[in-house]
């Protein structure tokens, strides 16, 4: 889809041996790093494992062709049950050849590079024949020689490269998927080359009409624009009619009702026309709209597809076999269906979880980085609960299922964001309301038209009166807008599920905003420092060591000083101690540095650090407390603007966060003044967000898994950069830039693309009103009704890609 | 005139033909996947690195 193929690669890194992007951020991703390997920068374990993997498979033209720097993700599993018996039996094909075939699915599959990386396998990997990537659907399709090498080895090499395997579940609805697409795609074909075959000798048609024709001429060319017409409109418009007659036997308004309308009497008045060599015919007219309309919904299709495959593929992640423990401890795998609540389960390290549960015997460690975002593993032993889909990663365990297929979190999720992909927007429904009564005004004049006119004459005009209020444009006016703005979103990271999000988000009403990653910068960074220069610097090198975010904070943005360290002795949830240049130095807490030096000297810098909110660091040297130093995470620049933009466009920001309240107050007063709310648990969350939706739409704006219920009982909900999978899935929108401007310029986005709709709708009204009016008085010409279909439908193509919406970036 | 008859039945078949062979790209599946292609394209250039020799095989 254009939306995604559209990010243009980014201009070529330099040559292979210097390949390392973006001094100072880490060599593979170029995000801000932390830790040196070999003298080389990283952001994380993850992207320091993938650069040494490609760099040491010779891969380093990835760096030249990728188009999206993103930090890496790699597992360090085994994957030895892929060389299972069991595994093989459900995957892996057999060939002719010997060789075998199996369908993976590769995490983080985006863009040409990672496309570079996986399919050049075969002449890294010994014994692997062939590799082929489906980028969209995240699916890989693999030949390799068995005795060559065992498929844990491949997958080995691919998790390496920052691609987690797994096996690939979606092949059945793929399957049915195909077809569907591929039925879409050549009606399309047919239906576009009839239309341009009509044209040609339609051109010829009006020419005659224009300087005289023979009458055998004009006849051979009228019979031949139906001979054409006929199979090619019939056979394109044939899902037009299905829904149009599955429409009426549930006595439901749709627009596909007067479409087939009037391409069925264009296609049986045309053809009676041609047969009796009299009177007109609109074959032309009917394949450039039949060919249109497929157009549009193909694309549309398209755009509902890419929405709901993030989260298919979550599902794809959960097992389709379990390991049931029966009563008398044996083990049997029977396929999911099988399982029901109460089930004891068997979950050996390395796979996914099946089902909802809680661990009754074992420890081990799970990964639950695809519902929560957390890529630490998390430590559960006996009582804990699982999600399906999470991996568990340490030992065996058993488990007691507490909720199976739909009824497990991760079902939950995909059937929500299914119902969302679906569900039409009201505007939708209104063009369906529109078409409803259209129908019936449209019938009714031609009734009145017949027998106005009387004869021959009446019929004629009736006939041409229905197909040029065909209402093409109608139908058009929501799918192209919405599409293009969907389009334009996405190119500019914003990534909208579907009409109705886009709805919902232009009414102007409360946006509810989560204070962390929001309006700050997201990384805590010391803005008060009390106290000697020469100290902060060794402060810095004492704090290098450390991983604390703090200790990170401390270590940065300090006069750069050379001095040996010594005795570093760090104490979890307090401060450490080390001796630098030969001082002892002790940071920390005032309260842990306060128990062994006196912290007088320093108490109204303290007590003034404390009183912005800040978080207050003590630090002694040789026993005497000397400086202090004031650490918070600062408002992002130009978050106050965005607010005031905000306030331009109609709606009343407010913030709602679970920090602590005195952080959030002291945010809220330096954006001047927004009404707020600190420590708020989540529960506390959705009961607000409900609340407030009593008095108006409610916009929510959150990252985190406790944002999620509230991100889903909103009007509307963004998810932004960094979030859960979980809030990601929650929401409607998800925001790849983590900052308010982006966030604005979706609402701005949004209300301009409503703007575009209504515009559309009353263009296509427009149109069909003077057609009708004239077809009524009996003045059109086919020539006419053939120049003024196309410009309606033009026109509100132009209209919606003349839409303000989305077109610059946040 | 008879011209005309044979040029309309000649172009007719030509345009036929061309939607016959459109069926058959998409019933063999060459338009299933449009986004992973103009991407692969990219890379028909690039080389690995080094050659290859099995110490190279991965862990």
């Amino acid at each position: 889809m254009a939306t995604l193929a559209a990010s243009p690669p980014a201009p070529a890194a330099p040559p292979a041996a210097t390949a390392a992007p973006a001094t100072g951020g880490c060599a593979h991703c170029g995000a801000p790093a932390t830790s040196s390997v070999d003298g080389l920068a990283f952001c994380c374990t993850g992207c320091a494992v993938v650069y040494r993997a490609i760099r040491t498979a010779g891969l380093d033209a990835y760096y030249q062709v990728r188009d999206q720097a993103l930090p890496a993700r790699v597992t360090d599993r085994a994957y030895d049950e892929l060389d299972d018996d069991a595994f093989r039996r459900l995957h892996v094909r057999d060939r002719a050849d010997g060789a075998r075939a199996v369908t993976l699915y590769l995490e983080d599959l985006r863009c040409a590079g990672c496309v570079w990386l996986v399919e050049s396998t075969p002449s890294i990997v010994p014994g692997v024949v062939d590799v082929r990537v489906d980028v969209g659907r995240g699916r890989c399709d693999l030949v390799f020689r068995p005795d060559a090498v065992p498929l844990s080895t491949i997958a080995r090499h691919l998790d390496s490269l920052g691609h987690p395997v797994h096996p690939y579940r979606g092949a059945d609805r793929d399957g049915a998927r195909r077809k569907d697409d591929r039925a879409m795609l050549l009606r399309m074909g047919v239906a576009g080359a009839g239309f341009g075959n009509l044209m040609l000798l339609a051109i010829g048609l009006y020419g005659g009409w224009f300087t005289g024709m023979a009458a055998d001429e004009r006849a051979l060319f009228r019979w031949a624009s139906m001979l054409i017409a006929v199979p090619t409109i019939g056979f394109g418009a044939v899902p037009l009619f299905r829904t149009a007659i599955a429409a009426l036997r549930a006595r439901r308004a749709h627009v596909d009702v007067p479409l087939a309308l009037g391409i069925a009497v264009g296609l049986v008045w045309g053809s009676v026309n041609v047969v009796l060599d009299a009177g007109e015919i609109y074959f032309d007219s009917l394949a450039m709209l039949t060919f249109l309309l497929l157009v549009s919904r193909w694309i549309v299709s398209r755009s509902h597809r890419k929405a709901a495959a993030a989260a298919e593929l979550l599902w794809a992640l959960t097992p389709r076999r379990a390991r049931r423990v029966g009563a008398d401890g044996a083990v049997t795998e029977v396929p999911i269906e099988a399982v029901a609540v109460g089930d004891r389960l068997r979950v050996r390290a390395g796979e996914a979880m099946p089902v909802d549960g809680v661990v009754v015997d074992g420890r081990s460690s799970v990964d639950a980085a695809i519902l929560t975002g957390e890529s630490r593993p998390l430590a559960i032993g006996v009582g804990d609960a699982v999600c399906a889909g999470t991996t568990n990663l340490g030992a065996p365990i058993d488990l007691t299922a507490t909720a199976v297929g739909e009824a497990t979190r991760v079902g939950a999720l995909v059937r929500h964001v299914e119902e969302l992909s679906t569900r039409k927007a009201a505007i939708e429904r209104l063009v369906d309301k529109v078409a409803g009564r259209f129908v019936f005004v449209v019938l009714t004049l031609a009734v009145i038209t017949t027998l106005a006119w009387g004869g021959t004459t009446g019929v004629e005009h009736a006939m041409s009166l229905l197909v040029v209020t065909c209402p093409c444009a109608l139908a058009l006016a929501t799918p192209l807008a919405v599409t293009v703005a969907l389009g334009r979103a996405a190119t500019s990271g914003v990534l909208i599920k579907g009409a109705d999000a886009l709805e919902r988000l232009a009414t102007p009403g409360r946006v509810v905003l989560d204070k962390t990653g929001t309006l700050t910068k997201g990384e805590p960074s010391v803005v008060t420092w009390h106290g000697p220069a020469d100290v902060r610097g060794w402060v810095a090198v004492a704090e290098r060591g450390s991983a604390h975010p703090l200790a990170r904070a401390l270590a940065a943005k300090a006069p750069e000083v050379t001095a040996s360290v010594a005795d570093h002795v760090e104490l979890r949830g307090a401060g450490l101690t080390a001796t630098v240049a030969g001082h002892a130095l002790a940071i920390g807490a005032p309260r842990w540095v306060g128990h062994a030096v006196d912290l007088a000297p320093i108490a109204d810098a303290l007590a003034a650090i404390v009183g912005r909110a800040e978080t207050p660091i003590a630090i002694a040297v040789d026993g005497v407390a000397v400086a202090a130093a004031g650490i918070t995470d600062p408002l992002r620049p130009g978050a106050a603007a965005a607010i005031a933009r905000l306030r331009a466009l109609g709606w009343t920001p407010e913030i709602l966060s679970g920090d602590d309240p005195a952080v959030v107050a002291a945010v809220a007063a330096e954006l001047g003044g927004l009404p707020h709310r600190g420590g708020v648990s989540p529960e506390a969350k959705l009961a607000h967000v409900e609340a407030a939706r009593a008095g108006g739409p409610v916009v929510m704006i959150g990252d985190g898994v406790n944002d999620a219920a509230a991100l889903a009982a909103a009007t509307a909900g963004i998810a932004v950069a960094g979030a859960a999978e979980v809030a990601v899935e929650a929401a409607d929108v998800y925001v790849r830039t983590p900052d308010l401007d982006a966030i604005v310029h979706t609402l701005a986005g949004a209300q301009a693309t409503m703007a575009t709709i209504r515009r559309n709708l009353r263009v296509s009204l427009f149109y069909n009103s003077i057609g009708g009016a004239l077809a009524i008085a009996g003045l059109i010409h086919p020539l006419l009704a053939a120049v003024m279909m196309p410009l309606s439908s033009l026109s509100v193509l132009g209209s919606s890609l003349r839409s303000r919406a989305f077109r610059t970036t946040p | 005139m008879t011209t005309l008859y044979l040029i309309l039945i000649l172009a007719l078949g030509g345009a036929a033909l061309a939607v016959a062979a459109f069926a058959w790209t998409v019933r063999s599946g060459q338009l299933d996947d449009l986004d992973t292609p103009p991407r692969r394209i990219l890379n028909d250039e690039l080389r690995v690195n080094r050659p290859v020799d099995d110490a190279a095989t991965p862990p």
